[in-house]
């Protein structure tokens, strides 16, 4: 709540600056009967502006970094015997502090917590009437050497329009950070995860068995049997995905065949939408659907047919997914079928072609990259699909082409080792990095390779 | 009866002979609408068997769209409607029984552009003749393939690097690859829609050479801009004002004494 | 019939082409066997069309059939006497005074008034027919109205979930005993019930208006609805200036060069990353390394936000091509800077197209789960946030965890919090193609 206010009186200070600069601005106007440079209120917006984006720096840099020095500083005032006992894990110790710091209290905590606690208290009071201290310097400083530099001469257009264009400039930046942050906080945890586990157990092991190591450790003949053999997860993703690819391939293909060349304007401008619905359906009502509608279906037939088919499927997931990713694969399809230039289909119609014929000796040859690509984005997406997996395929990490039983996928163990409580250090947890890696750069690798195949093909139509 | 009386109707309109002695597409009373446009207004002509016939006029004159429905090929465009007749050997295309894929087999088709597929020379002559099965084996294709190309005149540029991709020949290779191509099904009509103006001089000439040549075995109507190229490769020339046919008679006679004074002024170069 | 033909034309066999007449009846003879070919294929294509809208209408009917019924539920009707004594021993209506009532006894009470059981072990029973909320409810209804004290009103309770699936029929009477969730006992209650004219089945108040709860027949959605209506808040609020900044610096303002490739390779391939790996950025940027607090809806809009960044950032730029250049040669001619021509021309130009891009993000957003599993918004949290730091859940991740519950009512209560979760896709989709519609400019 602190700096909640704190940004309210920063953001109102910034707004006055507006109207000084502006009635400075104005005043100059009249007393020197002549024109100025730029309009008045750009007066106002440079002076605000000026004042504002500093201090807004000072403010986050303040906020963000306090915590981190805190918890350094903090260590100080933990006990020895704390420190050195056996299983001191300082995450814990920290989040033991907060809470109280925060009031919630379990129990009763050791006397040296709760005096940790007040000394904590007490910084955070002092560090807030810092911050306030240094951002009311920064903005008044900032804000007044900025109100000085008005005069007839100055130019606050030009020198507002090049804060806006930095502005503009860093925000474009963002996407760059977005994939270093993904990857800084993948490669890392990777790293740490392939020190304890070597890369060739993990990817050409055939078990995957993760535990906690607090249950190693606990003994009672636990040891070893944690595996990390990623195998099981990517026969079982690749399992699926063919299995969807079963699916939506041929009913794509179909589609987009006979939208872009046999139906007309208004019955495509009426299913291409529809199909696309299948697209915008959200992931966890695909889950949903499959696993409390077609899982149970697919069972009871398949008893009916003498088949055992485990309750939690690689089918049910596949087919579910199949038809999520239809749209993917008929859309696209679409698109590149509709780019190959109608002078082509005329020397085939020309020539006495059927229909028939000139899709599939002279439309789709010529297509075929960009179709090819469709299907591949297709893949990227059903391999870095989640939530169908998660409710449908089941977590037994079997290694098996049995589209009948139970298999796990990447997204699904990553997603079933992450929710819930971590110890940051253990193996089990520094797997799911490992995981999230490999995905990225399956996907990834895919859909660079995809776009390259769409970027020549289109070329080639120019 | 009826349609001796209409013919009269529109020879008041066309000026010229519109008939032909041996006829081998009659077009009798054609109107083209584009939605609420009319696009050819009641035109009435005769192509004969084994002559080169071109189609001149100015620019939105409806030449090209009247040449499209010798083969149909304004069926792809949905707000068309086309009325009267078109006949081929007494058959009218137009008639509900008739299938448009025999038909654009009989009459062939050279576009503005050329437009070869993105395969192989070999394979781009071959198409029409495969889809069909106009060859009896792989030996027969190959002939007819040669042929093809040779009739066209690109035999001797080409025979060497059939397998190289069809879009890689310069572009009046393309158009005699693509008239190769039409004349791979055995038309007995082929229609060109102004098919040298994509094209340099030195390429023009020598596909108006060939059109020359094709002209003692195939009924080819063209459609041109340059009224020079219709001078120097059609015998009959029918010239189009405004969706409606102005003047049909011997090339000769049309540029030397056009009968009707839009075609005079069209000739002389007052509209264009 | 093919060689006969040819045979009968030897001559032509020299010429290599075949003559045309030749060719013509070749090309009738196979024509019905290619025509049939051509149907073939345009019978596929529309097979495909149909199977998919099949699935289509297959999967709207299932969830539809399977949520409508969970907007209802059981209720039974008691006169209640509203005693202030018991039910408010302080008398100043506090929750701490209406904690320490008694209103479950006075509902039981009235309960035991109808259907008279004997003995410890039924009046047991009978206690668990009206559902845990009972003293809330009643707690509720002084509340809003203490004009009750002293009345005898009749008042509707929720029944307890087993009982809703006992009236609905999916749990058996003829099935024995032993295997099943309600005792004869509570069935013979529930007959006296029915006889009495008590129990009706109507509109659930808990569905709309109720939180995350234990208890199949008191949740609802509202603190996922709340969630979410705050995550989309957040992620609008950072994406959308965001990604409309990036947009205009990267068509307008920058040059073609190896950062602005960079940049915009990049955002391509944001746009394919798993959302899974965006959940699992958050967890280690935002919570690990900033510390952030779990569970909370600002964590969960900033890692959407990122995550939408490159639809919005796509679909931006898309618009602002749209835009002419006469346009913008037109301000530069009468002397406008390049910032003026952006902002009073090209922004507000592109802006249909960038509103719809951004609500096709948001509507992707607010249906995405997994990213916001790994950020903790799947804990069990039964307060209604109030801010974006309360930890709160969101209705897709709601979804999900009622998917995963046992208990047969919370099935229906998750089909029908998926059917006002599409309906708000389908709401936002509509006004995205709406605003295509309404606002696009042809140029």
């Amino acid at each position: 709540m602190f700096s909640f206010y704190l940004l309210t009186v920063i953001l109102i200070i910034s707004l006055l600056f507006f109207l000084l600069g502006y009635n400075r601005a104005k005043n100059l106007i009249n007393s020197n009967k002549k024109n100025l440079h730029s309009l008045t209120h750009y007066y106002g917006i440079f002076c605000s502006l000026s004042a504002l984006l500093p201090t807004l720096g000072v403010f986050f840099i303040f906020t963000i970094c306090d915590d981190f020095i805190f918890a350094e500083l903090i260590k100080e005032y933990i006990p020895d015997e704390v420190i050195n006992s056996k299983d001191y894990n300082f995450t814990i110790v920290l989040a033991q502090i907060n809470n109280s710091v925060e009031g919630l209290v379990f129990g009763t905590p050791p006397q040296w917590v709760t005096n940790a606690a007040e000394i904590w208290k007490s910084w955070v009071i002092k560090s807030n009437i810092l911050t306030v201290i240094v951002c009311a310097i920064t903005i008044l400083t900032s804000g007044f050497l900025s109100y000085k530099k008005i005069n007839s001469e100055f130019r606050s257009r030009n020198a507002v329009e090049k804060i806006v264009m930095t502005i503009l400039a860093v925000s474009s930046v963002i996407a760059i950070l977005t994939t270093i942050a993904i990857i800084f906080s993948v490669v890392f945890e990777s790293i740490r995860f392939f020190a304890l586990i070597p890369y060739d157990e993990f990817l050409f092991g055939t078990v995957w068995n993760p535990q906690f190591e607090g249950a190693e450790r606990a003994g009672s003949g636990q040891e070893g049997l944690s595996q990390y053999g990623a195998i099981p997860l990517f026969a079982g993703t690749f399992l699926i995905s063919i299995i969807a690819l079963c699916v939506s391939v041929p009913i794509g293909l179909f589609s987009a065949i006979y939208l872009s060349e046999y139906a007309s304007s208004k019955e495509r401008a009426f299913f291409k939408p529809l199909l696309e619905v299948l697209a915008g359906i959200p992931t966890v009502v695909y889950g949903f659907f499959a696993a409390l509608t077609v899982a149970p279906f697919l069972r009871s037939s398949g008893s009916m047919l003498g088949l055992d088919i485990a309750s939690e499927s690689a089918l049910a997931a596949g087919l579910v997914m199949g038809i999520m990713i239809i749209p993917f694969i008929s859309s696209l399809s679409d698109d590149v079928i509709n780019a190959v230039p109608q002078s082509l289909r005329d020397a085939g119609y020309g020539l006495g072609s059927t229909k028939n014929e000139t899709v599939m000796k002279i439309v789709l040859p010529a297509a075929l990259p960009g179709v090819v690509a469709s299907i591949i984005l297709a893949v990227s997406r059903a391999v870095g699909e989640t939530m169908i997996v998660v409710m449908a395929a089941g977590l037994a990490a079997n290694l098996t082409a049995n589209p009948l039983e139970a298999v796990t996928t990447v997204t699904s163990q990553i997603v079933t080792i992450l929710v819930g409580d971590q110890e940051f250090e253990s193996a089990k947890t520094l797997s799911a990095f490992a995981l999230a890696l490999t995905l990225i750069i399956i996907t990834l690798g895919m859909n660079f390779y995809a776009l390259h195949v769409v970027k020549k093909y289109r070329e080639q139509y120019e | 009866m009826n349609s001796k009386k209409n013919d009269l109707k529109s020879l008041e309109l066309t000026v010229g002979d519109v008939f032909s002695k041996n006829a081998r597409l009659k077009a009798r009373n054609v109107n083209v609408f584009y939605g609420e446009n009319k696009a050819i207004d009641n035109v009435t002509i005769d192509i004969g068997s084994r002559e080169v016939i071109s189609f001149i006029g100015p620019s939105g004159c409806g030449k090209s769209t009247f040449l499209r429905c010798f083969n149909r090929m304004n069926d792809t465009i949905d707000s068309c409607v086309i009325q009267g007749e078109i006949t081929i050997d007494e058959e009218n295309i137009y008639d509900k029984k008739i299938d448009v894929v025999p038909l654009r087999a009989r009459i062939g088709m050279v576009f503005q552009k050329p437009n070869p597929f993105p395969k192989s020379i070999y394979d781009n002559v071959a198409y029409g003749p495969r889809i069909h099965g106009l060859s009896e084996n792989k030996e027969h294709l190959d002939n007819i393939v040669e042929e093809s190309l040779k009739r066209a005149g690109l035999w001797q540029e080409v025979s060497d690097r059939l397998s190289s991709p069809g879009t890689g020949l310069s572009g009046g290779q393309q158009q005699r690859l693509c008239i190769a191509r039409a004349i791979a099904v055995s038309p007995e009509v082929i229609l060109m829609d102004e098919p040298c103006s994509a094209l340099d001089p030195i390429a023009t000439a020598k596909i108006e050479e060939l059109i020359h040549e094709l002209g003692n075995e195939y009924s080819i109507v063209i459609v041109t801009h340059s009224m020079q190229q219709a001078a120097r490769v059609s015998k009959r020339t029918a010239y189009f004002h405004l969706g409606k046919l102005i003047e049909v008679g011997k090339t000769k006679e049309i540029f030397t004494r056009p009968k009707h004074n839009q075609t005079e002024a069209y000739i002389s170069g007052k509209i264009g | 019939m093919l060689c006969m033909l040819l045979k009968n034309t030897e001559n032509n066999m020299n010429k290599k082409i075949i003559n045309p007449e030749d060719a013509t009846n070749i090309v009738k003879n196979s024509i019905v066997k290619r025509r049939s070919k051509d149907s073939r294929l345009k019978l596929f294509g529309r097979v495909a069309i149909g199977l998919a809208v099949c699935f289509l209408l297959f999967l709207f009917y299932s969830i539809f059939t399977k949520g409508y019924p969970g907007f209802f539920q059981y209720y039974v009707t008691l006169d209640i006497n509203f005693d202030r004594e018991r039910i408010d021993p302080k008398g100043d209506l506090s929750d701490n005074s209406l904690f320490d009532g008694d209103a479950s006894a006075i509902v039981n009470e009235s309960l035991f008034f109808i259907i008279e059981p004997k003995g410890r072990k039924e009046k047991k029973l009978a206690k668990k027919i009206v559902s845990s909320g009972k003293d809330v409810r009643i707690a509720k209804m002084v509340k809003d109205d203490p004009g009750l004290f002293g009345t005898v009103t009749k008042v509707k309770f929720a029944l307890d979930d087993d009982i809703d699936s006992f009236l609905r029929g999916y749990i058996k009477r003829e099935t024995p005993e032993s295997e099943r969730r309600i005792s004869d006992k509570v069935i013979g209650f529930i007959d006296k019930l029915n006889e009495e004219g008590r129990i009706s089945y109507e509109f659930s108040d808990y569905i709309l208006s109720g939180s995350a709860s234990g208890n199949p027949e008191m949740a609802g959605i509202k603190g996922a609805f709340i969630g979410s209506i705050l995550t989309l808040s957040v992620c609008l609020l950072i994406a959308f200036p965001l990604g409309v900044a990036t947009a205009v610096y990267l068509e307008e303002i920058a040059k073609k060069n190896r950062i602005t490739e960079i940049i915009e390779v990049n955002i391509n391939n944001l746009a394919a990353v798993p959302s899974v790996v965006f959940g699992i950025m958050g967890l280690a940027i935002f919570i690990s390394i900033f510390g952030m607090p779990r569970s909370i809806p600002l964590v969960g809009g900033m890692v959407l936000a990122l995550m939408t960044l490159p639809t919005i950032i796509i679909s931006s730029r898309a618009a602002i091509r749209a835009v002419p250049p006469s346009v913008r040669d037109a301000a530069y001619g009468i002397g406008a800077s390049k910032l003026q021509v952006i902002f009073h021309h090209v922004i507000p130009l592109a802006m249909p197209g960038m509103l719809t891009g951004t609500i096709i993000g948001m509507a992707q957003a607010l249906g995405e789960t997994a990213p916001l599993l790994m950020i903790g918004m799947v804990a069990f949290i039964v307060d209604i946030p109030n801010s974006v730091v309360d930890p709160g859940t969101v209705l897709p991740v709601q979804i999900f965890m009622w998917a995963d519950f046992a208990e047969r009512m919370f099935i229906q209560k998750t089909s029908a919090a998926i059917i006002v979760l599409l309906g708000f896709l389908i709401a936002m989709n509509a006004l995205a193609v709406y605003l295509r519609k309404k606002l696009e400019r042809r140029w």
